[in-house]
């Protein structure tokens, strides 16, 4: 009750301020009169009555002014004071204001940027219930060979394992599809029953898998995502009961997802069909993604424990598969899903911490001069009477009104930020789902208010000094500085120790993104084209039919005007990764109980070497007797025979091939030259089979053409479209395949190019500021050195020199923790040391060659001093 | 902040609320009314009455109002609220308790100077 009349009373003298001052004045008014008619009454002459009356009153001013107080709006009011104030001297300032928002609010808008970026990718929970207790199961033999499941091993798996309360498997691959229109790889997950219940998301509508599906012969079905359904099959309820063909094979829709899912267990697809095993014959192939959910009290540890015995158990089952340090581990699948990024986004974040220090620094800095530069008007406040903690108050909500419009701008920025790394990063896992939230702005509030209150450490501590704004100070011109210029000192130097990381990390990304883009391929890619097809089984059941159609796409394609010659392959360079298989040299086997070495494994016709111009270097390349009925053939690339057979001539050599030791033997016929078929950075061990001994479906067909025109991919699509109209087909252009293998190296590299452009800019502007206010300080002294006599040069050189020794005190500094922390950039780098000299070196001479410049400018300006106007001018 | 003591801002608070429980009036006039009923004893600094009726007023134990005078001026008078007379009747109480035992205090005192 009370306090809702003192709020009411509080806020009306707040909102009506003007009228509760005249009601004041009116009420007073009214009591003087009336004292003074009362005592005229009494016979008083009307002047002393009224004098008589002032004094009973007791001070008209000092009483208004207790009324004033005991409205309660007083704390309010002063704030409010000192806002106008703060932003009058703002509004004087615009360029300082301006400096100052702009260099924090690009600090705060990428801060607030790269931790939505880091918050969505690493810290966030992984969108399935209770998703700690997922976990994927691999095959492990080392700290860095992982691979995955065979069909043997989750068989294995279902029958044995006593530590998941669900356990399912689910394979990533791309068929092709043809709803309406052309033809089109979709990408699936073709899932088991259990991949759905140990995942824990019900699907919106129909059913998900169940075990009954996965029967052999029992009819194909699958679960589709809601914005598939919405997009292709008329919306979520008509999509149910739909048939869909899938590689030729029909499809049945029984259930749908839930709107906005397009993932599970971090495989992004369209659809998901049902996963029908067959009995294993052999312990590999490794296909399959395993997961599993752990009962409610199963450690992660007994877990792997389980695993272990399961492994035991299934090694001597198998004759093809001898490695028994391979162990079935569990990984923490949120681990999985964020796997690499964390390394990335940690770099980022890193890099991202050290341009908002370097922006607090130097608005810090901007700060402290202003502040100095206003050293005189607060001296003559504090004369007039004002208390230091009020004009402490004045510094503090100054600097807030500017972080928290830093603030404003950055998270301004941050969304226009986010969207281009959304934009950018399309490969990063779960970046889809970074956006500005409440934690973001909270975030970049906080950071705005703490660097305003950072900022006001030093003017403040300055205010505290005894020394430092004693009246008498208006009247000194430089003796207040000492305290404060150690603080300018120091912001400078850890200006030029914050910007050292950052220019040495991009100094070494760029460094290897050049090297990276020197690699020789180690073929021409100018006029080479690629279509990429996959041939569905249930129109080419058998090996002829394979056989067929590549006979007549390598004869059409070659009949082509334009077309010089045409190879098949499974996989076209760079970085298709795919193919492996495992071997053992018949005459040099690897011990018993170690592990078959791996090596990619490539299907190519004979012409596809000459196609892309690999030199055969020893033996023979493939012939047309090469078949499927002769014994089964490869050819070795150059690092191949020399990392398996140094020394020795690799042709005759004979291997066993997929650990089938009941096949016949491969045989070496020839050695051809190295080309980079993983991309520039990988190693080029390589196997070549060929074409005609393999069943498979996938290809790429390859033509080196005379000339590049335009529209040749069309016509070479349109070519093997006349051959089959309802296969998708995918076009590569060579040249373009290379760049775009190196686009991720120049994206780090032009990120952290871009921040360390920021930094060096700061440190600059640090160094020249500084440098040009103690130039301006020492006006006087300098006039004074340079009438007695001294040279301008050695003034200039005065100055330079005082400038360049911050920046080699921080140079010093930042070196050190450089070294501490390059090593983290090893993985990212290639064929550069993370302590690469001719970086470091380059880096320190950047620095301190711009620190030079931007302290010789106020250099010159100091022995341009005119001796006469500066002596008199004080 | 007033420099009045705490125990001379509720006296003061105690007797404007007497004053008012009578008739409602303007702050001149509870200051006339304070010296009348007390026959003089208590000398307000007048002034001092208007800080002491607004805290009141956000107590809300009085309320104000603008009214013309019998001499045809406008005024603010100032009215006592039920809460104002509860308040007052919680003052009474504890003043009564108070110089009770203050009393009873000092008649102590003086027995042992008798012994």
């Amino acid at each position: 009750m009370s306090v809702l009349t003192d709020l009411i009373i509080r806020a009306r003298a707040l909102l009506f301020r003007s009228r509760e001052e005249t009601e004041l004045e009116d009420e007073v008014r009214f009591h003087i009169d009336r004292d003074v008619h009362e005592r005229v009454r009494r016979g008083e002459v009307p002047d002393k009555a009224r004098r008589e009356a002032l004094i009973a009153f007791g001070g008209v001013e000092r009483y208004k002014e207790r009324v004033r107080d005991a409205r309660g709006t007083r704390p309010l009011e002063e704030l409010a004071a000192d806002i106008r104030y703060a932003l009058r001297g703002l509004r004087r300032n615009p360029g300082f204001t301006a400096t100052g928002i702009l260099v924090l609010g690009i600090g705060i808008g990428a801060t607030a940027t790269v931790y939505s970026i880091v918050h969505s990718v690493i810290v966030a929970d992984l969108p399935y219930p209770q998703s700690d207790r997922l976990v994927r199961v691999v095959e492990q033999n080392s700290a860095t060979s992982i691979w995955a499941l065979s069909t043997a091993d989750v068989t294995a798996i279902r029958e044995r394992q006593r530590v998941f309360e669900a356990w399912g498997e689910i394979q990533r691959t791309e068929v092709a599809y043809s709803g309406s229109g052309t033809p089109q790889h979709i990408v699936i997950g073709r899932a088991s029953a259990g991949y759905f219940r140990a995942i824990g998301i019900p699907v919106a509508r129909g059913r998900a898998i169940e075990p009954a599906d996965e029967a052999q012969g029992a009819p194909p079905v699958m679960v589709v995502t809601d914005a598939f359904a919405r997009r292709t099959l008329g919306g979520p309820d008509a999509a149910l009961g739909r048939s869909l063909s899938l590689d030729g094979v029909s499809h049945t829709v029984v259930g749908v997802l839930p709107e906005g899912r397009d993932e599970l267990g971090g495989i992004r697809a369209v659809a998901f069909p049902v996963l029908q095993l067959r009995a294993p014959t052999r312990r590999g192939p490794f296909w399959l993604r395993g997961v599993g959910r752990l009962k409610p009290d199963v450690t992660l540890a007994a877990a792997e424990r389980d695993l272990a015995e399961i492994s035991d158990a299934l090694l001597p089952l198998w004759s093809d598969f001898r490695d028994s340090t391979a162990r079935l581990t569990p990984q923490p699948l949120r681990d999985v899903v964020v796997g690499s990024a964390v390394k990335q986004v940690g770099l980022f974040a890193g890099a991202v911490a050290l341009v908002l220090l370097l922006a607090i620094v130097n608005v810090a800095t901007l700060v402290l001069v202003r502040a100095s530069a206003r050293e005189q008007e607060l001296a003559v406040r504090v004369m007039l009477g004002a208390k230091r903690s009020r004009i402490a108050r004045l510094i503090v909500t100054e600097n807030l009104i500017l972080t928290l419009s830093a603030a404003l701008l950055g998270l301004g920025l941050a969304t226009w930020g986010l969207d281009l790394a959304v934009a950018q990063l399309p490969d990063m896992p779960r970046i889809q789902n970074a956006s500005l939230d409440w934690r973001v702005i909270m975030l970049g509030i906080g950071a705005a208010v703490l660097s305003g209150l950072l900022v006001s450490l030093s003017p403040v501590a300055a205010l505290s000094d005894e020394g430092g704004l004693a009246p008498h100070a208006a009247s000194r011109r430089t003796g207040t500085g000492q305290r404060t210029s150690a603080m300018r000192a120091a912001f400078v130097i850890a200006e030029f120790a914050l910007a050292w990381p950052l220019l040495v990390g991009a100094g070494l990304l760029l460094n290897s993104f050049v090297r990276l883009q020197r690699v020789d391929p180690g073929f021409d890619p100018a006029g080479l084209v690629a279509v990429g097809l996959s041939l569905p089984a249930a129109r080419y059941a058998g090996v002829a039919d394979v056989l067929r159609f590549r006979e007549l796409a390598g004869q059409r394609v070659a009949a082509m005007p334009g077309v010089e010659s045409v190879g098949l392959t499974t996989q076209i360079p760079p970085d298709q990764s795919g193919g492996n298989d495992n071997f053992n040299l018949v005459h040099r086997p690897v011990p018993d109980g170690e592990a078959e070495p791996n090596s990619p494994w490539y299907y190519v016709s004979a012409s596809y070497f000459s196609t892309l111009g690999i030199r055969i270097i020893e033996g023979r390349s493939f012939t047309p007797a090469d078949t499927a009925d002769e014994f089964p053939v490869i050819a070795v690339s150059r690092s191949w025979a020399e990392h398996y057979l140094p020394g020795e001539s690799a042709v005759g050599r004979q291997l066993v091939q997929g650990g089938c030791y009941n096949c016949p033997r491969t045989t070496i016929v020839g050695v051809v030259e190295d080309i980079r078929n993983l991309g520039p950075s990988l190693p080029m061990d390589a196997v070549y089979g060929p074409m005609s001994q393999y069943g498979g479906r996938s290809m790429q067909v390859v033509a080196r053409l005379r000339s590049m025109t335009p529209n040749v991919t069309a016509r070479l699509r349109d070519e093997l479209r006349a051959l089959d109209p309802e296969l998708p087909l995918d076009e590569f252009v060579l040249t373009e395949q290379l760049q775009a293998s190196l686009a991720d190296p120049m994206r780090w590299a032009a990120v952290l190019s871009a921040f360390a452009a920021c930094a060096m800019g700061l440190a600059a502007l640090g160094v020249f500021g500084l440098m040009a206010y103690a130039v301006r300080q020492r006006r006087r002294e300098i006039g004074v050195r340079l009438a007695l006599g001294a040279q301008s040069g050695v003034v200039t050189r005065l100055v330079v020199w005082r400038g360049m020794r911050y920046a080699a005190i921080g140079s010093a500094i930042g070196l050190g923790v450089t070294l501490l922390l390059a090593n983290r950039l090893r993985t990212m780098l290639f064929d550069v040391s993370p302590t690469d000299v001719a970086t470091f070196v380059g880096v320190g001479v950047l620095l301190l060659g711009s620190a030079f410049l931007a302290s010789w400018i106020p250099g010159r300006r100091a022995a341009r001093i005119r001796p006469i106007e500066a002596i008199s001018s004080e | 902040m007033p420099p009045e003591s705490a125990i001379v801002q509720r006296t003061l608070e105690m007797l404007v609320l007497k004053a008012l429980s009578l008739a409602p009036m303007h702050g001149w006039g509870i200051g006339q009314r304070i010296e009348q009923l007390s026959k003089g004893a208590f000398q307000v600094q007048q002034g001092s009455l208007y800080p002491a009726l607004l805290r009141m007023r956000r107590q809300g134990w009085i309320r104000s109002e603008w009214r013309v005078t019998e001499n045809n001026r406008r005024a603010r008078y100032y009215f006592l609220t039920v809460a104002g007379r509860r308040q007052l009747g919680i003052e009474t109480a504890a003043w009564d308790k108070a110089a009770e035992a203050v009393n009873a205090f000092l008649r102590t005192q003086a027995l042992e100077g008798n012994q």
